[in-house]
This record gives C-alpha cells, structure tokens and sequence, in this order.
C-alpha cells in the first residue's frame, strides 16, 4: 500500500489521460470534422454514418470482443458472415420465408463457429491458426458454391425492406446492434460466463488450476462470435438485396482494430463492449470525415493506419506507466 | 538417462511418435507421388524448375516472417508477427515501378526499392520494440498505413514497367533453371546460413523462446526483435522485384498474399524436429503448396480447391503437432 500512496499524483492523472484517449480523440476528430466538412453534422451524414458503416462492423466487432476476451482471436469472423448470408439468401430464394431463412442464417453462421469450436478446444489448436484454417476452407467452399464469387441476389419482393424499417424513429439495424451489444457486453461485463471468459483471457492456467473448464468456454466463445457474425451477414444480405461470396473478410482488420483500440477503456486492458464501440465509431468517422473534407480513399487509409498505430502507442504507454508505479 | 527411457518405451508409442514427426514429409512425399503418377509432366524437370519459381514470392515473404516468428516467440497474439509483409511487397513493388519509369538509373532504383522495404522493417521494429506494441497490433496498423501509401502512390491502378533487371528476373535462366527459382533458393541459403548456423541466428532463436535467460545471459533482446523485423523488411523488397518481374510491373491486391504466407510460415514448423520455426521448413512448406497448385492446375482440377486444401493442410499440420507435443510433454 505504501508505493500506491508514494505514487506521484501526476502519474495517476497522466495514465488516467491515456486511458480517455479513444473517448477524446472521438470529441476531438468529431469537432474538427464539425469546422472542417461543413456536411459532417448534418443529420443525413450522421444516419448513413450510422447505418451504412457503423451497423455491420460493429457487430462483427461485438463478436471479436468475446473471442480477444477469452484471449484468442477469431480470423474466420467473415467466413461466418458469407455463411449465414449464403443460407439467408438461399432460403428466401426458395420460398421458405423470413424466419426460417433467419434461422437458417444463424445455424449456418452457428455451423462455423462450432468447427472453430471444435478444432479449438477438441483439437487443441490455437485460436489464431484454427480460425485461420477455417477462414481458408471457407473460402475455397464459397468459391466452389458460387462459381468463383458470383453473387446470388435475392428475388423481387421477397425481402420486405428489412435495413428500411424502423421503430421508435431509430431503424432497425441500429435496434440490433444494440441488442447485440446489450447481450454480449452484460453477459462479459456482469455475468458469470463473462468473468469466467475474462479469467481464461488473463491466466489461463489459474483459471484451469480453478476448476474452470477451458474448453467448454471456448465452445461458448467461438460459437457466440460467429453468431454475432450471422446477424451481420443478414443484415448485410438485406441491406445490399445479395449474397457476395467472400465480402465478409473485409471487416476482418477493423473488427480486430477496433477491439484492441477499445482496451485502451479498461483498466487493464481488457477486450470490452463499449470500448469496441467506440473504436469502430473511431474508424467510421475518420474513414467519413476525410471523405467529406475531400481526401481519397487511398489517403483514408494510410490516416486511419497512422491514427490506430497512435491510439495504441497510446494506450499501451499508459499500461506500461501504470505497470510501473 | 533419456536414452534408457526411450528404450523402455513401447515400440508401438514410439513408432506413433515417429509417424508424427515425420508425417509432414510423408505427406509432402505422398502428394508429390500422386501428381506424379496422375500428372504425367509433373516430375519433368521443366516443371519442378517452374513450380521452384512460382514459389520464389510467396517463398520469401515467408522466410521473413520465419525470422520474426524465431525473433519474437512462436506465440501468435503475443509472440513475432509481421502483417505487413504483404503490403510491403506492394508498396516496394509500387516504388520500384515508379521509379524505374521516372527515369532513375538501375542502382538507385534498386537501392531506393531496398531502403523502403527496410524502412517499413524498421517502423515496425520501431512500434514493436521501441513502443512495445504487441506484434500483431502493430503489424496490423502499419499494413493499414503502408497498403494506403501503395495506392496513393498507384492510384489503385497497375504500373508497368521494365528493366533490365526486370527481364533477367522474368525470362533469364541458368543451367536450364528459371532465375526466380534461384533467387528463391539463394535467399533460402543465405537466411539458412544466417539463422541455422551462424551466432546471429542461435541468438535469434534464444531471443524468442527465452527472451528473460537471453536478457540474463546479456544480449540486447530489443536490438535482435529489431534487426529480425528489418531483415522481413528486406525480405519484402526482394520478393517485390520478383512479383514485378512475374507481373510486369506492380500490381494491386497484393496484400491477399498474408494470408498464405502467415500459412506457409506456420506449416514450416512442422518440418522441424523440435517444433520451431525454421528456414528449411519455410522452403519446403513453400514448395509443398507450390507442388499442390501446380499439381491442380496439370490435373485441372479448379483451383477453387487450393484455399481449401491449404485450410485443411494447416489444420492437420498443426494439429499433428500439437498432439505431438503433448505426448512429448507427457513423457
């Protein structure tokens, strides 16, 4: 206790800073796109902002929380979401209607998840190359099915304008996310499988010497990262009125972006929901603000690396400060 | 004594164990029997030369990722990883082209193409030692930042180009071998000779899987990780000059290697007795891949089937070798 009380105040405020840095690099980027791209604040830019950007990869991220949580990571996040658009599109396609082509969607996505699962914790091979090695099959699968990635779009009038619809004023996409996100961050924030989640993410060999099985959580992990993934892919099924073979993979590095970026909120960095939040915000509004003030897409990127690079140096120099004291 | 030990155990068990280790070049040697029963043209020499050189590009990507793997640990989220490989053989690719058509002599060309590979090498070292980001954080960023420079620089479009260098690259042959094929191997060599057997590499490698007894025993662990992300850099520009040879110029997308490549560098473990990464076991797992698309395309079986081989094959591999490591673990 005495070296707590030693700690300079300065050094409690500096890493308490860092910790705020994703929040307030938001509050910062979000005024000087304010001032800079007059149409940044419009409402119209803020909704597509939301909805055409924000809805997918946050939801795809949500997934990824668990899977960097339980200390792993899940590559295979757009394997899940070109499955259960595949099944989503097929199934509407042959006359089966709407729940059953969601169902259909959430098992198939549910189906990549437990090879995952299953190769993971039946297997024992490390999240990173089983999920990399599911990713491949996937893909050769999709190619295989399609053709070579031709995309399958869904019949006239079958699909009753699902992104259109909304509730409340909010539309429906922006309803799921947050139920997603409500779901997955209570369950990690507050339940007992998130903190059973979060011993085997921080010391899994405590949490095996306690008694927790590593391998049913690992189950429960894979399985409910890929279903985050098959809401996304409905949405995105739904959204673009298509199955496109192998779009999924492009949330893949952002997803993971935005959930490390996230872990710059918690104390000890940790995977958690509303940093991940904040962190796909993070992405979308520099990705839309330099579009607005006119920069290509190409300059988007090399931004967006250079800002992620410095929100981490950031994040992981306030963890090292805090190590210290 | 582990000797007596070994004695004692049950042939059957120890049989096992030897199909285990050794399964990874049985298979190697398996599927090359196939092709080459099913593929008539597949043993010619003019074949083997070819597939030698369609696999110098993704071959040396992979050796340098091999040599992060080794400098850092085998520890995937943790450990060394370098995402960026594949950009950077865009943004190089990119570079070179460019400069090559703004008129800039061979020698400048070449060298400005080397220093940007090593440059992106030392950004990386720089975030992972310096900032002590986790390598896959770190990587992953600068691949975001360098795969944007790339099209800023070509604007999402091909450069052509030609050079001298280029043409040797692309159509020269030596001993009835194409060149890209002994690039390939002379990398291969020269990594081997460095990493294998030299000081250097017995230090790399003791960096990475002991990083607390290399500090202890007073080698700069940083400078080793550093120099590891620099010699993938270099890695990087060489394999830029040989996709520039193979494509005429730049060309986009080349970051959909990484993959591969990350799977390459992995499957080479399996080639090693002790489980490691090692620069043999990179070229052979390179090769192994290389014989498989080879293989589909004389059989023309689609290949559509190519990702999902190399899926399974990964899957097997590593869980081979887990399983070998436990009962090794056991014993």
């Amino acid at each position: 206790m005495t070296t707590l009380a030693a700690t300079p105040v300065s050094a409690v405020l500096i890493s308490r800073l860092l910790r705020g840095i994703l929040p307030l690099l938001i509050v910062v980027i979000v005024v000087f796109f304010a001032v800079a791209a007059p149409g940044f604040l419009t409402l119209g830019n803020l909704s597509s902002l939301l909805l055409n950007n924000f809805v997918l990869l946050a939801i795809v991220a949500i997934g990824m929380t668990w899977a960097v949580a339980a200390g792993g990571i899940d590559l295979s996040v757009g394997t899940a979401v070109d499955f259960a658009s595949l099944a989503f599109v097929v199934l509407l396609n042959g006359g089966h209607g709407l729940p059953v082509a969601i169902s259909g969607a959430l098992l198939a996505g549910a189906l990549v998840g437990g090879f995952n699962a299953g190769l993971i914790a039946g297997l024992g091979i490390t999240p990173f190359l089983a999920t990399l090695g599911t990713l491949f099959i996937g893909t050769s699968i999709q190619q295989l099915l399609s053709e070579g990635g031709q995309p399958i779009y869904i019949a006239q009038n079958l699909l009753p304008g699902l992104s259109a619809m909304s509730w409340l004023g909010v539309p429906l996409p922006l309803w799921l996310v947050l139920g997603v996100a409500t779901v997955y961050g209570v369950i990690l924030a507050r339940g007992r499988l998130g903190r059973e989640i979060l011993a085997v993410g921080t010391q899994v060999q405590l949490a095996r010497y306690s008694g927790l099985s590593i391998r049913q959580i690992s189950l429960k992990v894979f399985i409910a990262s890929a279903l985050a993934c098959a809401v996304a892919g409905i949405v995105l099924s739904s959204t673009v009125n298509a199955y496109v073979p192998m779009s999924g993979n492009a949330f893949l590095i952002n997803a993971i972006g935005a959930v490390f970026m996230g872990t710059t909120l918690s104390r000890n960095g940790r995977a958690n929901i509303p940093g991940t939040l904040l962190g796909v915000l993070f992405i979308n509004v520099i990705a839309n603000g330099l579009l607005l003030i006119g920069w290509n897409f190409y300059w988007q990127q090399v931004a967006t690396g250079a800002l992620i690079l410095l929100v981490l140096a950031f994040s992981f120099g306030s963890r090292r400060l805090q190590a210290q004291q | 004594m582990p000797s007596s030990e070994i004695l004692v155990q049950p042939l059957a068990r120890r049989l096992g164990l030897l199909l285990l280790r050794r399964g990874s070049l049985l298979a190697l040697l398996l599927i090359l029997a196939v092709f080459a029963v099913s593929a008539p043209n597949f043993l010619s020499p003019g074949n083997i030369a070819n597939v030698f050189a369609q696999s110098a590009i993704l071959g040396i990507l992979a050796f340098g990722l091999t040599c992060v793997v080794i400098g850092g640990g085998s520890n995937v989220v943790s450990g060394g990883l370098d995402l960026s490989l594949a950009a950077n053989l865009g943004l190089c690719a990119a570079v070179y082209s460019s400069l090559n058509n703004a008129g800039l002599n061979a020698a400048q060309a070449i060298g400005l193409t080397l220093l940007c590979g090593l440059a992106v090498g030392a950004l990386n070292g720089f975030t992972v030692v310096v900032l002590r980001l986790p390598p896959l954080l770190a990587t992953l960023a600068s691949m975001n930042l360098i795969a944007g420079l790339e099209l800023v620089l070509t604007q999402n479009s091909v450069l052509p180009t030609d050079s001298a260098l280029l043409d040797i690259l692309a159509t020269g042959e030596w001993l009835r071998v194409p060149v890209l094929a002994w690039v390939l191997l002379g990398v291969a060599l020269l990594l081997g000779l460095l990493i294998q057997h030299s000081p250097y590499g017995l230090r790399l490698y003791a960096v990475g899987e002991y990083p607390q007894a290399a500090r202890a025993a007073g080698l700069g662990v940083g400078r080793y990780v550093f120099s590891s992300y620099l010699i993938a850099g270099l890695c990087a520009a060489v394999a830029a000059f040989c996709s520039a040879a193979f494509f005429s110029g730049s060309t986009t997308g080349s970051g959909d290697m990484l993959l591969s490549v990350v799977a390459i560098a992995f499957l080479g473990v399996v080639f090693s007795r002790r489980l490691v990464a090692n620069i043999p076991g990179t070229l052979l797992a390179t090769l192994l891949l290389g014989f498989l698309i080879n293989g589909f395309q004389l059989l023309n079986i689609a290949s559509f089937w190519v990702n999902g081989v190399q899926g399974v094959l990964i899957l097997l591999v590593v869980a081979m070798s887990s399983a070998l490591r436990k009962e090794e673990g056991g014993q």
